[in-house]
């Protein structure tokens, strides 16, 4: 079996499906991409498992047919070569490749395709559609807030909410929460799943700004497809915590101010807060907002005031500064309102203005105080 | 209480009075856990292997520890000091802080009342102990070792000064052997040496705890006699008198301690958010590995399952065992000083 392409095209591809093989996978071929050979068509597959990426290239075949082809050796020889047209032969006895360039020929043993394991197929799904620049704000702007933390697995990935005209992403850490909605959808079903991080942050790095993005689903995994391209993951099965309920619907007191200059301030007086709670306090009153922080192990202390426009009850409140950063850091608006109530309740944090058809809601459960 | 645990049994065996006599296994695994007055002019310290003991001192006779017998001494002698103060801090079976500012039988002097206590202590248990007095925490601490065994030293604020000042910098509570010998290459010896150094100094050298000894050495130590201390962490280890192989019987070992201190975490009402796995390999080389959540570990199941995978992670390194252990540390009520993260009501 022998097949020429253009080496560029062909690394643009495995660099994408390469955010799928694990760093220390369970099964050796997961080190591999898969190839399959069909009609001058390369469909090249990597796998770990949970999260697949299926993509394809044109290239100038011989036969049809299938190999696996060790994947960090490939990369590495693709980076090293200037863009070329390359050729692969696989002596189909044993499995050997030779990749012949400009310059000359390197060998590598490649591995029977039948032992990949079978990549999930879209059975049984229903599918909606969606712009490619809109889910990718979606997953940014909520990827960050989900949790690490291995013991509540359904707070590991974002939830995917579809209710017929609006898709909803939810990740939360029960720390800090947000919800993005997207509206203008057409689906033909209302339901919901779980998809992990490891995906939405290939899927991100991935998507098109200018196509749409087709989302299918069924019981067991999600598949993401768009141009050449389909990602495929294995859904979280957990429940979901009920998010909804942990909204408050009644924060009287409500405090607006400038984003980027909000932002800042928590950066360098995080920089004097205790390291372990980040716990920076606000401090707000009819015009001003004081902004300061203490690390009483280190006498490190540090406040700032800031113009704000408040509608409410004086109010000290404290925060972890580094969830307010990354919160006020993906999103969008010249200026952002935060709705509060009492020192122990979540703050709302939302933005001025929002880009058209979608709505974004974060929320804060604030660090109490000890005296 | 002068070793401690020795000086029972040589009050309950007197055939072992006068004799060079440790508390603790005699086995090859076996560890001193207390040593007698006599066995200490050996070189037998606590926590010693048994084996080496055996080596410094070959007539060392080692007696079996009686845990419940220990406890009860404890409690006796808790009872006596409560009867002078309610604010008593247990630092262990065997010792505690009392603040006797105001006390139940209206007494000016403390030192009066410490020579009541020990002569209360003899009579009840037979025992003798030794009291430190001064102005505070860690005077009464560096004082209550000066004269032991059977002895009480006093610290008067005009005494403290010249004390500390003479007082060579590994016998302060708090600094430990590392800790003195950085100081020592650092050319501080004693505590007029570390007087020296301005508290700016010292954090940047030894980080927070820095300003700690900035304070002692002037003798200013603030600290509250604290009948509830905050326990730091939670652990339970075993060594086996075999070393152990198998995997499964590993993970059943390390199911049983986490079902321990599972049980002293819910008595407590006191969660981690950090589990350390320890293992001793036969060479005596520790390994310790941790992995710290987001959130306090609050059910056996999961306490059981991380134990598992950190024992697992890397099973190369840890193909034999001597001993194990798990401890959960982070604990929530240790950072109550701080401001404590609240969570989203989830209803799970």
């Amino acid at each position: 079996m022998k097949f020429s392409i253009s080496s560029a095209e062909l690394l643009k591809q495995l660099q994408l499906a390469s955010g799928a093989i694990a760093s220390n996978p369970v099964l050796p071929i997961l080190e591999d991409f898969l190839f399959t050979i069909q009609n001058n068509k390369l469909h090249i597959a990597a796998s770990d498992l949970e999260t697949s990426i299926l993509t394809e290239v044109d290239i100038m075949s011989d036969a049809n047919g299938t190999v696996a082809v060790p994947a960090k050796i490939l990369l590495e020889t693709l980076k090293a070569l200037p863009p070329q047209p390359i050729t692969f032969t696989v002596n189909e006895e044993n499995l050997a490749i030779e990749i012949t360039s400009a310059y000359g020929k390197y060998r590598l043993a490649g591995e029977n395709g039948g032992d990949f394991p079978k990549i999930p197929e879209p059975d049984a799904v229903d599918s909606l559609k969606v712009s490619g620049a809109a889910l990718s704000r979606g997953v940014t702007k909520t990827i960050f807030a989900a949790s690490n933390d291995e013991l509540r697995p359904a707070m590991n990935g974002v939830y995917f909410q579809i209710d017929f005209s609006k898709l909803i992403l939810v990740a939360t850490d029960a720390h800090k929460l947000v919800k993005f909605t997207l509206g203008n959808i057409t689906s033909e079903v209302s339901t919901s799943f779980i998809v992990p991080k490891k995906a939405l942050n290939l899927l991100k790095g991935a998507l098109p700004e200018k196509e749409d993005v087709e989302i299918s689903f069924n019981k067991a995994n999600v598949f993401f497809s768009f141009g050449n391209v389909r990602l495929i993951c294995r859904l979280i099965d957990a429940r979901y915590p009920d998010y909804n309920a942990v909204i408050p619907v009644d924060n009287p007191h409500l405090l607006t101010l400038e984003r980027v200059g909000f932002q800042n301030s928590l950066k360098r007086i995080a920089i004097y807060a205790n390291k372990t709670t980040n716990q920076v306090l606000l401090n707000i009153t009819d015009s001003s907002l004081t902004v300061s922080a203490q690390d009483l192990d280190f006498s490190n202390e540090a406040t700032e005031q800031l113009s704000c426009t408040y509608e409410g009850k004086p109010l000290t409140i404290g925060f972890n500064a580094r969830f307010l950063v990354e919160m006020l850091g993906v999103l969008e608006s010249d200026d952002v309102k935060m709705e509060l109530s009492t020192p122990s309740r979540a703050g709302l944090l939302l933005p001025v203005e929002e880009n058209e058809g979608e709505d974004i809601l974060m929320l804060v459960m604030p660090v109490m105080l000890s005296n | 209480m002068d070793a401690f645990y020795a000086s029972v049994e040589q009050r309950d065996r007197p055939e072992l009075k006068g004799k060079p006599i440790a508390v603790g296994g005699s086995s090859k695994r076996g560890v001193v856990a207390s040593a007698s007055y006599e066995a200490r002019q050996y070189g037998v310290r606590s926590a010693m292997p048994s084996m080496t003991a055996m080596r410094l001192c070959p007539q060392l006779i080692f007696v079996k520890s009686r845990f419940e017998v220990y406890q009860d001494v404890s409690q006796q002698i808790r009872e006596i000091f409560l009867d002078y103060t309610d604010l008593v801090e247990p630092l262990s079976l065997d010792e505690a802080y009392l603040d006797v500012t105001e006390n139940k039988h209206g007494k000016a002097s403390a030192t009066q009342i410490a020579m009541e206590i020990r002569q209360r202590i003899l009579e009840s248990t037979g025992l003798t102990a030794s009291a430190g007095v001064s102005f505070n925490k860690f005077l009464a601490k560096v004082a209550s070792d000066i004269n032991k065994p059977d002895g009480i030293k006093v610290i008067t604020p005009a005494e403290a000064t010249p004390f500390l000042e003479a007082l060579s910098v590994a016998r302060f509570h708090g600094i430990g052997k590392v800790t003195a010998q950085k100081m020592n290459r650092m050319g501080i010896f004693n505590g007029k040496d570390l007087k020296q150094f301005s508290e700016i100094e010292l954090v940047k050298r030894f980080g927070k705890v820095g300003r700690y000894y900035y304070k002692i050495v002037r003798a200013e130590d603030f600290r509250e006699v604290n009948p509830n201390r905050i326990r730091k962490s939670i652990g339970a280890e075993r060594t086996f008198s075999e070393d152990i192989v198998d995997l499964q019987e590993m993970k059943d070992r390390l199911t049983q301690l986490a079902g321990i201190i599972f049980q002293y975490m819910k008595k407590a009402d006191n969660y981690g958010r950090t589990l350390t796995l320890k293992a001793k390999m036969p060479d005596f080389k520790v390994i310790n590995r941790s992995r710290t959540f987001s959130s306090e570990i609050r059910h056996l199941d999961d306490l059981i399952s991380v134990a598992h995978e950190l024992l697992e992670e890397n099973r190369t390194d840890i193909d034999r065992v001597r001993l194990l252990g798990l401890a959960v540390s982070n604990l929530m009520k240790e950072h109550s000083g701080e401001g404590i993260q609240l969570e989203f009501d989830f209803d799970y």
